[in-house]
């Protein structure tokens, strides 16, 4: 691949460095549910070798950072998403899809508050029935914080992420070494499982990979608009590292039950370092969720505010506060993931959750590639300082790949037969769908009418006299 | 295309409504910050300041170290100050360009919206 960037936001006041870069890339996609994701990997592989999954998971995730960093570097912005596929397909087609994909979002943040309260339940010995109350103190607060304009500075959330990155790998190394037993398999995914299984571990790997490329979204405030697609390759190379070791760890030391419990990674601390690493692990999650709350609500609240400004989306969705805080889409986000959260509670369905993340990140993947690969086309001249190498065989084989991981993904829960994921995300573009074609047109045509109605302020400058009527030869 | 000067006049409509407008000095508490404008296709360089919920004057040339940086064409600033045109729109189809952090870009459409929408 080559880059040619040249510095955009160099100049400003405060810009985002390379580290900030990694941690925010890391920190969105090492999420609480990440631990959830990967013990439910290793039900599909022989145990100790779910590495393997990991590593194949990592490579494709390489194929998703090709993508995206040819994608952000034509655009730049925020608002990429909308810029690239709008390019790329009919711009319907480019609401359904992103309006969509936007739910990854709102089950991200359900999975991490409900994991969350369910670990402070855990901890204090409470009653399985408190977590719901923590879920609501949780989502409660990250609402008030958020309609108050308070967000995690750059320095706290590197700190905050390289801990959880950090402890988490040594936690897992330590409950290796402490285990006192060889790893069994470690070379043989296929031991004891299906090749198919070994592909749907896989489609669970992407997940842990999943909203690296997030970060995409401050390409407006790096210092160097390289720095996006460095960052986004080095966060990969990390969550390589303590996916790996979490998913082998657990496997090698966690039974079935706590495998399939909802906090499978305090009985991991617990196997490290006993009821000190149960409440280390806790602490961790909540550090997770910290960078969830911060990054999901920002992202989801400002987007539904742009969308809503560009005449997308109802214009009461672009009402701001007195703090500037787009407050209906974040009152309207914490009340959906709230909902999400308890229903996953009460139901134990947690894993129906990974699996619908896992298919909606493997489906924007595919979506991706396609862009890529019909912007080569359509856009051929558009300036790419990060180019892909082979884009039209990578973007066929990343829309193959992708999709296919997306649809295993959509029918299987827990190495079973469920097609429950799949419901759900039909569902989710259905309604899309229907809003798109039967909603939109009458929000844009009010839009119109108010803007018609509202008339011209700019005063008309008088056109310049022609030479003729100036009367000059 | 539009001179500096309309610009400019545009640029005073603006502030004399972003200033007058209550509830956006509210909104623009601790926000101090230093916007440059650019524009694209007449190459003038604009500095806007926001200080103690005020904004200041327009300054011709870009000076200081900006907190954003917003590039469009000098039609397209005249339009923004003058309210017929909806800077989110220009922004999400690539045509207004931005650097900056988002909370500040935010807030600069904030400005915009709140002083002729009062939403």
């Amino acid at each position: 691949m080559t880059d040619t960037t040249a510095g955009a936001g160099a100049g400003l006041r405060r810009a985002m460095g390379l580290r900030t870069v990694v941690s925010t890339s890391t920190g969105l996609a090492f999420a609480a549910l990440e631990y959830l994701a990967a013990a439910g990997l290793v039900a599909y592989v022989a145990g100790d070798a779910a590495w393997v999954a990991v590593g194949t998971a990592g490579l494709l995730a390489l194929l998703a950072w090709g993508f995206f960093g040819e994608l952000n570097g034509m655009f730049p912005t925020a608002a990429a998403i909308r810029l690239y596929m709008k390019r790329s397909m009919d711009d319907r087609v480019a609401l359904v899809v992103t309006f969509t994909y936007m739910t990854t979002i709102v089950l991200v943040i359900a999975a991490d508050a409900f994991i969350v309260g369910s670990a402070i339940a855990h901890v204090f010995g409470q009653a399985t029935w408190t977590a719901g109350l923590w879920i609501l103190g949780l989502l409660a607060v990250a609402v008030a914080a958020n309609l108050r304009g308070v967000r995690v500075a750059g320095a706290v959330q590197d700190v905050a992420t390289y801990t959880v990155l950090v402890t988490t790998a040594v936690v897992s190394a330590v409950a290796l070494a402490r285990s006192h037993r060889a790893l069994r398999f470690p070379l043989q995914p296929l031991h004891g499982h299906h090749p198919a299984d070994f592909l749907e571990a896989v489609a669970l790997g992407v997940f842990l990979y999943s909203a690296f490329e997030w970060v995409t979204t401050n390409a407006e405030e790096v210092r160097r608009p390289h720095h996006v697609h460095r960052g986004m390759l080095i966060a990969i190379g990390l969550l390589f590292v303590a996916c790996g070791l979490v998913t082998v760890s657990m496997a090698h030391v966690l039974d079935h039950h706590q495998l399939g419990s909802a906090f499978p990674q305090l009985y991991l601390g617990r196997a490290a370092l006993g009821s000190a690493g149960l409440w280390l692990m806790a602490g961790l999650t909540a550090v997770t969720a910290l960078n969830t709350f911060n990054g999901g609500f920002i992202t989801a609240s400002r987007f539904v505010y742009a969308t809503a400004r560009e005449g997308g989306l109802p214009r009461q969705l672009a009402r701001l506060n007195d703090r500037a805080v787009p407050w209906v889409p974040v009152v309207g986000l914490g009340a959906a993931s709230l909902a999400v959260a308890l229903v996953v509670a009460a139901s134990h369905s947690w894993q129906v959750l990974v699996a619908t993340g896992a298919a909606l990140e493997a489906m924007i993947y595919a979506v991706a590639a396609l862009c890529v690969q019909r912007l080569r086309r359509r856009l051929p001249d558009h300036h790419r300082p990060f180019r892909l190498w082979a884009a039209r065989l990578l973007g066929a084989l990343g829309a193959g790949v992708f999709g296919l991981l997306a649809v295993v993904a959509s029918v299987s829960v827990s190495n079973r037969f469920d097609p429950v994921p799949l419901v759900v995300i039909g569902v989710c573009g259905a309604l899309s769908a229907f809003y798109v074609l039967r909603v939109l047109p009458k929000v844009r045509a009010a839009e119109e009418a108010r803007r018609a109605s509202a008339g011209r302020r700019r005063p008309r400058r008088p056109t310049p006299p022609t030479p003729a009527e100036a009367g000059t030869p | 295309m539009a001179d500096a000067a309309e610009v400019a006049e545009a640029y005073a409509h603006w502030r004399e409504m972003c200033n007058a407008n209550e509830r956006l000095r509210r909104m623009l508490r601790g926000w101090d910050r230093i916007v440059h404008l650019e524009a694209t296709d007449t190459g003038d360089g604009f500095t806007v300041s926001v200080r103690d919920q005020t904004l200041g004057p327009l300054a011709v040339g870009t000076d200081g170290a900006p907190d954003l940086v917003v590039r469009a064409t000098s039609e397209d600033f005249a339009d923004m100050f003058w309210g017929d045109l909806n800077p989110s729109e220009k922004y999400m189809s690539g045509e207004i360009v931005l650097a900056g952090s988002q909370e500040d870009v935010m807030r600069l459409d904030a400005m915009s919206m709140v002083a002729f929408l009062d939403q």
